[in-house]
């Protein structure tokens, strides 16, 4: 059995585990945490954050490991983790994403991109930075994204038994979904041979930036009383981009006969219309975009649009940006996601 | 083994457990339905709300797989829920639920009635935050109403002690000298839904053997032979009498509990103390503290003795009834004690626990001191740091220094600069005349029918949404497109009341709102009293001048399906009464918002989380609620049906509901939403998935206008129907129903659908039916 060693925590090794409903993290931290109980003879904790039952929304899940005679008491959040796993890059947008995360810990993300790149968008030069397409795995065998992280983290976290979290994985889809099975150990073992890491670049300590946050604005004092929000649809300022599971509707306007079913059938409110004269003096509302700050990417529109204006393509932040039309003005756009502690304006 | 276990296992006598069991790792819930399968109650009625309904939801999972023959009764409400089992409690049998918050509240009137008539069952209570506002995580408030109930109330601070004071709690109540109700309280989400190392009896015949047959009751509903009148009209002196049998009763269960539990202890080994003390034997300073936070709170007590202070906690396992000696032997030499409660009894100065403390050392005349602390109100989560400050509290009163003897712990006053610069403050309120004058509503003057302009979808895009985005529903949530197509039908100043469920919970996440138009929220069986209560409001004061409003404001309560079987009541009481108001239900068939569990709404044979389907279940065993019919009966001036897949249609009705509910009275609508996460279908179908409910004549469109029913679309006559199978197979909830073996509850379910339509066609044909 491994022994847990890490010297800057004093007893466990911890773990967190930030994403989106639907993206199965829950299920991996279940997975992981238990394959260290039963399987690694370690004592273990596993408590994910609950809001209510929304796909979609941010999720953290938190693993504490401590040596089998070690009592694990507390029942509090992990906010000081030896390992961040992030399940979705737009996660990283927000701060609170690696809040916490100690020095000389790693952070791994599933993401395209390369550790070189990842290390200059968090700007955090003590801790490793392992990257895993993990997405394009799990596309590539038809499987959820969770079986790719669990491999990584097995990669990057070497307490963690390569074989008991993959008995854990084969016990869950062997009861479940014995279809899924062999994909899933091919997802688990892909994600271990394709992530790549780099090493921390100095020891440098982290020192976070205290900004002005939604968490310290209210209290006592400032909250209206009896809890009301003296605002009209201030949700406006949120960013609901990381609900997105990989996909976004493209907009031709070209073809588009601004019939008006897309934004009929779209739950969030993301299209953009103008009124304008017709050229005969008469007055017609033209669809002009779609603000992607609040789709989630359902893709309802694609489908209810009569023309091939609305597409389905594989989201691309380039396109995103440039054809992004904002519905309510630059001023309202602030990062922020519902179930962050600390929210941070920029 | 943890330290838990150890301490357990040597508190007195040291045994080697007698019987066999197994270690995994569980969560609360989940050793909660454990023990409650390996009891085998013989009934349990429920109903949803966080973080208890998983316990039904695994006892339903393993009920479906044959572990158990629990009959389990959905029950419309947890007042409903309370009545089932109380009723069931007096056949003599065994009976279990679990609830929490709201539902505990709701079922409260119900809960004296099974103590003071002695009929024992074991209720769960999953301890979170009570309302207003609503939140849905963990701290003792609504434990602390069930103080005063009569029931014993035993404590179980991790998800081991959850399963052990399971079976220890049935024997205590079906003792003898107890026979009452039993309370196990454990922490929501700390406890329920965190998974820990735990060991259960691989053999239920174990459990079975520590349980015993179910002892003969001295009265039962269920022997003609023996007939007995149970629950008589009793005033004085009667009941005085019959309080204080009953309050022997509660005294005698601390007395049974310290025997169970030693009988619990040699065939587990695990001891459960009336207190757990940590660290007690020479404390000085002492924290007197519940469940899970006694657990965290160890950590402190250790850092401090590493240090030389001498601190312990004080942690009791039973609190009802109060352990006074105990506690006064476990404190008779400490200096101070503080009592930390995760709830409050307002203008108390310190809550319940508090009280009770200070008076039990009051009799021992020790010069101890008390401080009172409230901490971790609404699932606020409690550190090992939070411990160590109520603790340096104690030291600082001991070195001298000013200590409030009650305070808030863990409160904080804002920043008015932050709040500038950080909180957004929204859009400008729409006007009256940026709402209108889009759809128009004409009352015919000879024959005094409404006829409705509306324009295309294209011009309506001009009209500002009531909701702004921003909200955190689902990817492809229908409830959004079918509320706003409704609310294009909606001229001028509205104000809404939401009823708790995913549109509530997805648009007023504090401190953010999508509302764009005045908001209000009440608890979900009450939504159309409250709504009612405002018409009343704005009609008064109309009356009396005090507000000057132009025109009508359009009064709109949203609910789901869920809100509609437990609000059942209170909405045909507003129906009745015929308030200028409309109620909006939007139908997922099912409890969404916890975790989709069955609601009367979802169809029959669909599965839900408590519906499921496996060797020994189908899916949902009754049909659906026709909660428009039901609605119609009440003989208001409008009810409809709609969806998102008929734009026009929803268009038009909203604009008639409107003319109803400001010129005669109350209206009822219901919308068929997709929820793709708990249909399991896909994201973009949603529409289409709906249109099909439709087009299969399961969800018809129709109108009920002062009694005369109108179908607004109809399916056959456009040559649009299709089988119900075209609509099933779109959903995984329903894919099971389309396997062979599955094809006499198919058959029965088209033959429901068919029967409804055909009853529909002939109301449609017939003004008088």
């Amino acid at each position: 059995m491994k022994q847990i060693e890490t010297e800057h925590s004093h007893r466990f090794l911890e773990i967190r585990m930030e994403s989106i409903g639907g993206l199965g993290a829950n299920l991996a931290g279940k997975i992981l945490s238990e394959s260290g109980v039963i399987r690694q003879g370690l004592n273990g904790w596993y408590a994910a954050s609950y809001g209510s039952e929304k796909k979609g929304s941010p999720v953290k899940a938190f693993v504490r490991f401590a040596p089998h005679e070690i009592e694990i008491r507390g029942t509090y959040p992990v906010d000081e983790p030896d390992v961040v796993a992030v399940f979705h890059e737009a996660l990283l947008h927000n701060p609170s994403t690696i809040a916490g995360l100690r020095t000389g810990g790693t952070l791994l993300v599933n993401t395209k991109r390369s550790p070189a790149e990842l290390r200059g968008q968090v700007g955090r030069n003590d801790i490793t930075v392992a990257c895993v397409d993990a997405l394009g795995i799990s596309v590539r065998e038809g499987t959820r994204i969770n079986a790719a992280m669990l491999g990584a983290m097995c990669h990057v976290v070497p307490l963690l038994d390569v074989d008991a979290v993959r008995n854990g994985i084969a016990e869950t889809f062997t009861t479940k979904y014995q279809h899924l099975l062999d994909a899933n150990l091919r997802t688990f073992d892909g994600a271990r041979e394709e992530v790549t890491e780099e090493a921390p670049l100095d020891e440098t300590p982290y020192v976070p930036s205290n900004g002005a946050t939604v968490g310290r604005a209210l209290g006592y004092e400032t909250m209206f009383v009896g809890g009301s929000i003296p605002y009209a649809g201030n949700s406006i300022a949120k960013d609901l981009s990381a609900s997105r599971q990989g996909f976004v509707p493209t907009f031709n306007v070209d073809t588009c006969i601004h019939c008006a079913a897309c934004d009929q059938v779209c739950p969030d409110a993301c299209f953009v219309w103008e009124t304008r004269d017709n050229g005969r003096g008469r007055e017609f509302q033209f669809l002009v975009g779609i603000d992607y700050q609040y789709c989630k990417g359902c893709q309802k529109c694609v489908e209810a649009c009569p023309t091939d204006a609305l597409q389905t393509a594989p989201e691309d932040e380039a396109y995103v940006l440039a054809n992004r039309v904002q519905k309510f003005g630059p001023a309202n756009f602030a990062v922020v996601n519902s179930s962050a502690k600390e929210v941070t304006s920029r | 083994m943890s330290m838990n276990v150890i301490e357990r296992q040597t508190s007195q006598n040291p045994v080697e457990p007698e019987k066999k069991q197994i270690e995994e790792f569980h969560s609360g819930n989940e050793m909660a339905a454990r023990a409650a399968a390996q009891i085998n109650y013989h009934l349990m009625g429920y109903f949803p709300i966080t973080p208890s309904t998983e316990v039904a939801e695994y006892l339903d999972e393993m009920r479906v797989r044959g572990e158990h023959n629990i009959t389990m009764i959905p029950a419309d409400g947890e007042h409903g829920a309370a009545g089932i089992n109380y009723g069931a409690s007096t056949a003599g049998g065994r009976v279990f639920n679990a609830t929490s918050s709201q539902g505990f509240l709701y079922m409260l009137e119900n809960l004296p009635v099974q103590s003071g008539t002695r009929f024992p069952m074991v209720l769960d209570l999953v301890t979170r935050a009570v309302s207003g506002p609503l939140d849905i995580r963990g701290d003792h408030s609504d434990l602390y109403y069930g103080l005063n109930i009569g029931w014993p109330i035993l404590l179980a601070r991790d998800p081991q002690a959850v399963y052990d004071m399971n079976l220890i709690a049935l024997r205590v109540a079906e003792h003898s000298d107890v026979r009452l109700p039993v309370i196990v309280a454990y922490d929501g989400f700390f406890t329920s839904h965190a998974k820990r190392r735990v060991k259960f009896f691989e053999d239920k015949a174990v459990v079975q053997d520590f349980i015993g047959p179910v002892p003969t009751p001295p009265v039962t509903s269920l022997d003609p032979r023996h007939p007995v009148t149970i629950g008589p009209y009793m005033n004085d002196p009667d009941q005085m009498n019959n309080k204080y049998q009953q309050s022997l009763a509660m005294y005698k269960a601390g007395d049974v509990f310290v025997q169970i539990a030693k009988e619990y202890e040699r065939i587990s080994g695990r001891a459960y103390e009336i207190l757990d003390l940590y660290r007690m034997e020479d404390a000085d300073v002492a924290l007197f503290i519940l469940n899970s936070a006694a657990d965290t709170a160890r950590d402190a007590v250790d850092e401090l003795r590493a240090m030389g202070i001498k601190a312990g906690i004080v942690s009791p396992n039973i609190i009802r009834p109060f352990p006074k000696e105990a506690i006064q032997e476990a404190l008779a030499k400490v200096k101070v004690v503080l009592v930390g409660e995760r709830a409050d009894s307002y203008g108390g100065h310190g809550a319940n626990l508090t009280h009770e403390v200070k008076a039990a050392l009051q009799e021992i005349h020790t010069p101890i001191h008390v401080l009172s602390r409230v901490y971790g109100l609404g699932g606020k989560e409690f550190y090992p740091d939070d411990a160590r400050s109520l603790f340096d509290l104690c030291t600082a009163w001991l070195d001298g220094e000013q200590v409030a003897d009650f305070d808030y712990f863990g409160v904080h006053p804002g920043d008015e600069e932050a709040a500038t610069i950080a909180l957004h403050h929204g859009l400008p309120p729409l006007s009256r005349e940026e709402m209108s004058g889009y759809v128009s509503v004409a009352q015919n003057e000879e024959t005094g029918e409404l006829s409705v302009k509306a324009p295309n979808l294209r011009a309506l895009t001009k009209k500002p949404r009531r909701l702004a985005p921003g909200h955190g529903a689902c990817p492809g949530c229908g409830i959004f497109p079918g509320i706003e197509t409704f609310l294009k039908g909606i001229e001028g100043d509205v104000v809404v009341l939401y009823q708790t469920g995913c549109a509530m919970v997805t648009t007023t996440g504090y401190p953010y709102t999508s509302h764009r138009v005045t908001y209000l929220h009440n608890l979900f069986q009450n939504g159309a009293a409250t709504l009612s209560g405002l018409v009343e409001m704005f009609w008064e004061k109309k009356r009396r001048g005090e507000i000057e409003v132009g025109e009508d404001i359009t009064f709109i309560m949203v609910t789901g399906d869920g809100g509609m079987d437990i609000g059942m009541g209170p909405a045909i009481g507003a129906a009745l009464r015929n308030h200028k108001m409309i109620i909006l239900e939007y139908d997922n068939e099912g409890y969404m918002n916890t975790g989709a569990q069955l609601s009367y709404s979802t169809p029959l044979g669909h599965m839900t989380s408590t519906s499921g389907v496996g060797p020994q279940g189908n899916g949902k065993t009754f049909p659906h609620k026709d909660t428009a019919q039901i609605m119609a009966a009440t003989n208001i001036p409008y009810v409809f049906t709609g969806t998102e897949a008929f734009p026009q249609d929803l268009i038009r009705k909203a604009a008639k509901a409107q003319w109803y509910a400001n010129h005669e009275g109350l209206v009822y609508g219901k919308i068929l939403i997709a929820c793709p996460l708990n249909w399991k279908s896909k994201d973009e179908l949603g529409n289409v998935i709906v249109g099909a409910a439709v087009k299969s004549c399961f969800f018809p469109l129709y109108e009920v206008e002062h009694g005369k029913t109108t179908i607004t679309y109809n399916p056959e006559q456009k040559d649009e129907r299709i089988p119900a199978s075209d609509w099933l197979k779109t959903m995984g909830k329903t894919r099971h129903l389309l396997k062979p073996e599955n094809a006499g509850l198919l058959h029965d379910f088209e033959v429901e659908i068919e029967r409804r339509w055909r009853r529909l066609i002939a109301k449609h044909e017939h003004p008088e039916l």
